[in-house]
């Protein structure tokens, strides 16, 4: 016991002499750490949230809809109960805060809502407060703050809505979702207008056997839940914190590399002494945890802050993208923590697996020299070249096994293939220097400083293959994320133009929309009015052309549009049967546009029949167009409007409205909010929608940015970190061509060239390395979790951006070993060089 | 899901229903401790709300229908049967309406969802160990009822009282009766083998009788009370369903219908009542409420029923009431053997539920359970009729 004391304390010993490399290696494991429980912690809160979610189903709960599709009301309800149904109707909708939020509220019925548990009320008393007024909201503390409320004070609050009205008094209940409101029905009704209307009538899951007539039965079980939607955005932050993980090991793999080297030497004097080899293998093994401990504890602080930084973003990207709520404060369970320790622990075991064998084989009489080391260097480059080699195949073989699939499929053979690109990049870089390093030395016979440089790099590169290899990953990621974000900006900028064919967005009470289109036709200023409208239907058939009929019940959207002339030649479309004027023809006489990812998702094209339920029973539609739709998670059909509003009894949406030559949208605002007292939310400015979609656009992709940026910059510390390491070894080596007559200005220039050579290496490595993850970003990863493919985009811009990064980042790092240089009296290196 | 919304209807999609125990779980927090205003919050002050007073005319059949500016009211039912095998079964219909707000503060016209009034229904089969409960829940406002566009509710001509479909019907078409003369009466809960309810005809074979003074039934020595008047004549006949099981049913059933807005006094805890249906073609209603009465003792109180329907009043030194022996009932000690005197009349009862298991584990929990009678001297049987006891 004694003797393991002395030997740990003799060997950390070391760290005391070299402070820089202890710095180093919890460096690593601090931000490999912090990335990795960071995306871990966002992953717990959400998946703690989508569970509240769901447990607001608790149990499931059947709905019942109208089987003539019109809309269920209070009336429904009460005959539905009188039947002896134990039915209980739900009031849903959205309201404003004054900050700009949208809550989403939720009207019951607690007095006939299922549940096991009494209802406590019923005797009067206070609890009462719930269903009569001025009612309680019930919502979750976290809500409170997007009404502009701390927590502690929100109870009994009565916050002020953008319409003027106000909630009623607050009550918190920490079991509700996120943004989610829950009061009283008629509280609810008052708050959003609806007057006797109901969003849904539920019944406890099972507990009818058969739909009342007139009645459609919607069992719990095929209601889509928000985990499912979700988690293909978490595996790619996931995969995300995987990459810096990575490559945050890499540096500790260097750093610990580079303690053992330093320390051969001792461990023969301990060796000699007497120490066994098995207690110095488990006390550098001891070591190894405790270093571990002291850099996954200050990694799983800094990812928890890193977190709660980047909550609030993830959580808009997930309402926006998927509609699922995700509270914007950390919810984290207790496997978290011993997750995140344990990841960071078994990582630092591989990375430091190496270390440990090298020790356990080492010779007591060997003499320590790097040499006999780098020997066997060569044959690391061909096994790397090899592994390089599988690595690159099972990319390949990913890929052609993707490309038999069904697009939509494979997001974690996607990213298997992304993986396998990277690892095959990054074995490769090591041989590809070494060999152009070779090939560049045989070419430079005339120019001794010049070959004397290629010969010194190539003797550096095992130490800094890793590093390299860590540059590689990162900047590769870096730029297949970069340009897949932006090409998608592009084409979803371009997208939303496009779809944006009307000026004015207005959204009148469905009572008036008869009134409201009919005084705008009547005006100078508008020039085509576009009415939608919208509807909830099921899938029921698809029947490809020509072949057999297959049965389905998909969830889908159906979305009315006016084929007018102004919206025809701009809305896009991806597919058409005989052209685009056809196509709109064709909507125009009762056919159906399908979006994108029902396209790829039921593997439908135009010229295809869907068959739909509809309140009148079954409708048939061909599909004629197929067209992008970046703004739905799910599957949508398009009808005209007069299609849809007859024969699916839509009501009526939003209206646009293209205003004339010459006329601008202020003067129609104002008269048609006087005359019709609308409230500002029923009129959107066409500039508004745009910048509320850019707004949920950036959102979405900030995450993806910060990650990558902080990525990088891990990367860059892995390289500095290496050389830093190297940076007194490196001074003994230049002390002889000094004393040769070199200036040290030329030393200087020479070291930071030999860097930003082969950092400029691993960044054109890195250039086609990016593109291939790019077009797997777009072509399989992006298809499988949003449902859309985007063409592929290659920004010249951030391939330069790439370069400059890669050798900007060499250039940093070689240049503090070079400060040092140049300032280090030349007579100091040839004292380093005389004490070795 | 928050579509861009690119001229979509942007229709909120929330798919999210609300599990009833987030929202009890936040009740409870605020519900007070109940003991403060008596059994099930029936002592809270009746500020604001109409008193029941003496002399208050009573008119039939409107005073059938419900008192809205009333705070409680109830048209409450239960029956003494027997199946064909001559075994005895009990059960009970009772509809509840408490008034939420005071007339004064009702919104006028009232919301779709206005729940101004609170009704309650509560439903029980038993035979043997066997006692199955049921209660429903329904929301509404002040206004004349209609089965059509009410959950549940009370109208007068024709006589209707329901929640969802639990209902009591008058099938009273000839004038010159009382609409209560003949009712129908039907209730059914649970599915397959766990269903229980019943469908029974009722037929009064007596007039209906007003307690106290003209139908003012004091509660308390200081003169608080309600209007109370009951129909305890019927015969029975139908069917009863019980673990799936239907059985043919004949026997006695007593409606009780009762409209206050203070029923107990700040200092009363609960009540034992009986409806008994002597042998002898007698009905004796009769109560203790716990607390309330001269010094701070117990408010005694009931009625002497002739056959042909002739009330008279107890006074409070008229009748005797002793509990004889506790059981443990749902973690309470509740009597369920009594001893009841009428000294005048020389009535020495011993009132016995065969069954203590009665308890009503609704929201609002009570002992509701039938019980035998029988002549203290010489253990005769005596009649048959339903106990109830709240506030344990």
């Amino acid at each position: 016991m004694r003797l393991i004391l002395i030997a740990l304390v003799t060997l950390l010993g070391h760290y005391r002499r070299h402070p820089g490399q202890l710095a180093m290696l919890l460096l690593g494991l601090w931000v490999a750490g912090a990335l990795w429980s960071g995306v871990q912690a966002i992953n717990a809160s959400a998946r703690e949230s989508y569970a509240r979610a769901e447990a607001l189903f608790t149990g499931g709960l059947d709905r019942l809809e109208r089987r003539d599709g019109e809309a269920l009301t209070r009336a429904d309800f009460v005959a539905l109960r009188r039947a002896g149904l134990p039915v209980s109707p739900l009031l849903e909708g959205e309201v404003v805060t004054v900050q700009g939020e949208r809550l989403t509220v939720i009207g019951i019925d607690p007095l006939t809502l299922p549940g096991d548990s009494a209802f406590a009320t019923a005797g009067g008393g206070a609890p009462s407060v719930f269903f009569t007024p001025p009612w309680r909201t019930r919502l979750a503390p976290e809500s409170a703050a997007r009404l502009g409320l701390e927590a502690a004070s929100a109870t009994g609050a009565t916050p002020a809505l953008a319409s003027g009205r106000t909630l009623p008094p607050l009550a918190l209940a920490p079991s509700l979702p996120p943004g989610t409101l829950v009061m009283d029905i008629a509280a609810a009704a008052r708050l959003l207008g609806r007057g006797d209307g109901i969003s849904r009538l539920v019944v406890e899951a099972d507990a009818l056997e058969a739909a009342p007539a007139g009645y459609r039965l919607l069992r719990a079980a095929t209601l889509a839940d928000p985990g499912e939607l979700t988690a293909s955005f978490h595996l790619n932050l996931t995969a995300l914190a995987q990459l810096a993980l990575i490559v945050g090991l890499f540096i500790v793999q260097a750093a610990l590399g580079l303690a053992l080297e330093q320390r051969l030497g001792l461990l023969r004097t301990l060796r000699a002494l007497g120490v066994p080899g098995r207690t110095l293998v488990g006390v550098l093994a001891l070591e190894l945890v405790l270093l571990g401990l002291a850099g996954a504890l200050a990694g799983i602080a800094s990812g928890v802050w890193l977190a709660r930084a980047l909550l609030p973003d993830v959580a808009a990207t997930l309402q926006s993208l998927y509609g699922a709520s995700v509270g914007t404060r950390l919810a984290l369970p207790w496997h978290y923590w011993l997750g995140g320790l344990g990841v960071t622990l078994g990582g630092l075991a591989i990375a430091g697996s190496g270390t440990l064998w090298r020790a356990a084989r080492l010779g007591v009489l060997e003499l320590g020299q790097a040499q006999a080391w780098r020997a066997g260097f060569q044959r690391q480059l061909r096994g790397q070249a090899v592994a390089g080699g599988l690595a690159a195949l099972l990319a390949l073989a990913t890929g052609v096994w993707l490309a038999t699939r069904p697009p939509g499929e494979g997001l974690i053979a996607g990213f298997v293939m992304i993986a396998a690109l990277l690892l095959a990049g990054a074995l490769w870089l090591a041989p590809l220097l070494a060999a152009g390093l070779a090939w560049l030395g045989r070419r430079a016979r005339r120019r001794p400083l010049t070959q004397w440089a290629l010969a010194d790099l190539e003797l550096q590169l095992p130490r800094l293959s890793l590093a390299m290899m860590a540059l590689a990953i990162a900047l590769s990621a870096n730029l297949g994320v970069g340009s897949m974000v932006g090409g998608f900006r592009l084409t979803f900028l371009d997208w939303l133009d496009q779809r944006l064919a009307a000026d004015l967005y207005l959204r009148p009470p469905a009572e008036r929309v008869d009134a409201v289109q009919a005084w705008l036709e009547g005006r100078d200023a508008v020039a085509e009015l576009l009415p939608t409208a919208e509807a909830e239907s099921t899938l029921l058939e698809l029947a490809p052309r020509g072949g057999a009929p297959q049965s389905l019940g998909l969830p889908v959207t159906l979305f009315g549009i006016t084929p007018g002339e102004h919206l025809t030649p701009r809305w896009p479309l991806l597919e058409t049967r005989e052209g685009r004027d056809a196509a709109w023809a064709a909507l125009a006489s009762g056919e159906a546009f399908i979006n994108e990812q029902l396209a790829l998702g039921q593997g439908l094209a135009p010229g295809d029949r869907l068959v739909l339920q509809a309140p009148g029973g079954r409708e048939r539609v061909t599909v004629a167009a197929v067209y992008p739709d970046y703004g739905a998670p799910r599957g949508e059909v398009l009808l005209s409007t007069a299609r849809l509003r007859e024969r699916f009894a839509a009501p009526p949406g939003s209206i646009g409205i293209v205003l004339a030559e010459g006329h601008a949208a202020a003067p129609l605002t104002r008269a048609l909010t006087a005359r019709f007292a609308l409230d500002e939310e029923a009129l959107i400015d066409q500039r508004q929608v745009k910048a509320l979609a850019t707004g949920i656009f950036e959102r979405t992709f900030a995450i993806t940015r910060a990650l990558n940026a902080l990525t990088l910059a891990v990367a860059a510390l892995a390289l500095l970190a290496s050389l830093l390491a190297q940076a007194r070894e490196r001074r003994r080596r230049l002390a002889p061509l000094w004393a040769l007559g070199v200036p040290r200005r030329t030393l200087v220039g020479l070291q930071l060239a030999q860097l930003g050579g082969a950092a400029l290496v691993t960044g054109l490595l890195a250039v086609p390395l990016g593109i291939a993850i790019t077009a797997c970003l777009v072509a399989v990863i992006n298809v499988a979790a949003f449902g859309w493919r985007l063409p592929l985009h290659v920004f010249p811009g951030e391939i330069a951006l790439t370069l400059a990064t890669a050798v900007a980042v060499a250039l940093l790092a070689a240049a503090l070993p070079a400060l040092t240089l140049w300032r280090t009296p030349p007579r100091e290196l040839l004292a380093e060089e005389e004490t070795t | 899901m928050r579509r861009f919304p690119i001229g979509t209807a942007n229709g909120p999609r929330l798919g999210a229903l609300l599990a009833l125990l987030a929202l009890l779980a936040g009740c409870a927090e605020e519900s007070p401790p109940a003991t403060s205003q008596g059994f099930a919050g029936l002592g809270a002050e009746a500020n604001g709300f109409a008193q029941a007073a003496p002399d208050t005319p009573l008119r039939f059949p409107e005073d059938h229908g419900p008192h809205p500016d009333h705070r409680l009211e109830w048209w409450y039912l239960t029956a003494n049967l027997e199946d064909a095998e001559g075994e005895p079964m009990g059960l009970q219909w009772t509809l509840f309406r408490q008034a939420q707000r005071p007339p004064g503060e009702r919104e006028a016209p009232p919301g779709p969802w206005a729940a101004d009034q609170l009704w309650m229904a509560h439903m029980a089969v038993s035979r043997g160990e066997l006692h199955r409960v049921a209660e429903r829940f329904a929301r509404g406002d002040s206004r004349e009822a209609s089965p059509e566009r009410d959950q549940a509710g009370v109208t007068v001509r024709p006589f209707r009282a329901w929640l969802d479909d639990w209902t009591m019907e008058s099938r009273v078409a000839a004038p010159g009766h009382d609409a209560l003369d003949r009712l129908t009466v039907h209730a059914l809960a649970g599915t397959g083998e766990d269903a229980f309810g019943y469908r029974l005809d009722l037929v009064a074979q007596g007039p209906l009788v007003r307690h106290g003074k003209a139908g003012f039934s004091q509660k308390s020595a200081d003169g608080q009370g309600s209007i109370y008047v009951s129909q305890p004549f019927y015969e029975v006949a139908g069917e009863v369903i019980l673990a799936g099981e239907p059985h043919t049913v004949s026997g006695r059933a007593w409606l009780d219908r009762e409209w206050s807005s203070q029923l107990l006094g700040p200092d009363q805890s609960g009540w034992d009542w009986f409806s008994l249906h002597l042998a002898d073609g007698h009905k004796l209603m009769a109560f203790r409420l716990r607390g309330g009465g001269e010094a701070g003792g117990d408010y005694l109180s009931g009625t002497w029923i002739t056959p042909a329907g002739d009330a008279t009043p107890l006074e409070p030194d008229d009748l005797r009431l002793t509990p004889l022996e506790r059981r443990p009932v749902a973690g309470r000690e509740m009597p369920i053997r009594w001893r009841l005197e009428l000294p005048r009349r020389g009535l020495d009862l011993i009132v016995a539920a065969p069954h203590a298991e009665r308890w009503m584990p609704t929201t609002v929990s009570y002992w509701e359970g039938a019980v035998r009678v029988i002549d203290r001297d010489d253990g005769a049987p005596r009649g048959v009729g339903y106990l109830e006891m709240t506030g344990y």
